[in-house]
């Protein structure tokens, strides 16, 4: 009876198994997973808020959700008004400080999108994506 | 024995026979929205092709530039409608790709993930779009290369600074290709100048910045 139950169990497994790979090979390419990020262009949020002063934070979230609240000093910097916000942003900047981009959780692409333009289009150097975002700064606001 | 194989037959005849499915038209879209064009729209069709009516429990997409909109709660065997994604392009660049989350009561395929993919024209491509010099550092010029972008013909480029203390230089290099030198009166004081670059032909504006920092320059 117990082996029946297992056999039965496996059987039913098996037959699931079969449309999941079908799945997974038929939409490999039409879901668009998060850009590639190296993890040495990522940072913890422990590390840098110990970067303190020396560190610009860069909020990269749309501008409604920043009015609402946001890392303290940070600057709003997104795709939305790039050309309007990278001036005052160029503002802050000095090549001594490293700058920190998020913006909401870790799923979310806008953080990536603008460290890759500071990145390439600008040349700044020591650009890092949050890890987590908005969402884990939070978890750790004192 | 018997009873169990016409359990199984019976139950696998209902869920084929009764299930609710959304067949999608397209679940990915491509848009070229043109040159100047604020938003992008993609309309993902379907149609119920089911016995049993969808109902849908949540859109939602993979960013605050993209909204999504579903024309109905729920839908009727039979009956067809689209879910409407419309993504803000604003300043951005190049091919985006934004994904639209759809979750509903149907049991065979709740998430359906639509793709939008949305490829903007890029006019004039700047390299670098931002240039700098420490305080103290030799005045010297420093040059921001510009090119026509694909499909795009530029024949003459004006560029003006926002600040007298940083001058510029436009030369055509060939192919489209524009070098642009620019330089600082002096870097003993920390200043700015936005440079605004336009081709003659279009009344795009495009940026760039230049600036003396407190620091030495690593560029």
């Amino acid at each position: 009876m117990k082996s029946s139950l297992v056999r039965q169990a496996l059987i039913l497994a098996a037959l699931a198994f079969v449309p999941a790979l079908g799945e997974a090979i038929y939409f490999r390419d039409k879901i668009s997973w998060e850009s590639p990020v190296a993890a040495s262009e990522m940072v913890t949020v422990d590390r840098s808020r110990a970067w303190g002063d020396n560190a610009i934070w860069v909020d990269a979230r749309p501008e409604e959700e920043f009015d609402r609240d946001h890392v303290p000093n940070a600057l709003l910097l997104n795709e939305d008004r790039w050309n309007d916000l990278l001036p005052s942003f160029l503002e802050k900047w000095s090549p001594k400080k490293k700058v920190v981009v998020y913006c909401s959780s870790q799923s979310c692409n806008a953080s990536r999108e603008v460290a890759r333009r500071l990145r390439g289009e600008a040349q700044l150097k020591n650009v890092f994506v949050l890890q987590g975002g908005w969402e884990e700064w939070l978890k750790t606001r004192k | 024995m018997r009873t169990r194989i016409f359990a199984l037959t019976l139950s696998i005849v209902i869920c084929v026979t009764a299930r609710a499915e959304l067949k999608w038209d397209q679940t990915m879209i491509e848009l070229h929205p043109a040159a100047g064009d604020k938003e992008a729209i993609g309309h993902f069709k379907y149609q119920n092709t089911g016995s049993n009516p969808v109902r849908f429990k949540s859109v939602h997409t993979s960013c605050g530039c993209t909204a999504a909109q579903s024309q109905k709660e729920q839908v009727p065997p039979g009956e067809k409608g689209e879910i409407t994604a419309t993504f803000k392009i604003g300043d951005r660049t190049g091919t985006q790709v934004k994904t639209v989350t759809v979750e509903t009561d149907d049991p065979a395929k709740a998430t359906m993930v639509l793709t939008l993919k949305a490829v903007i024209p890029q006019e004039l491509e700047i390299n670098p779009t931002f240039v700098f010099w420490g305080q103290g550092e030799a005045p010297k010029p420093k040059t921001i290369v510009v090119r026509a972008g694909k499909d795009f013909q530029v024949k003459h480029l004006k560029v003006a600074s926002s600040n007298p203390e940083f001058q510029t230089k436009v030369e055509q290099a060939g192919n489209g290709q524009f070098k642009i030198e620019v330089q600082p009166r002096e870097t003993s004081r920390m200043t700015g100048a936005t440079l605004t670059i336009q081709s003659e032909d279009s009344p795009k504006m495009f940026y760039a910045a230049a600036r003396v920092t407190n620091a030495p320059a690593i560029q």
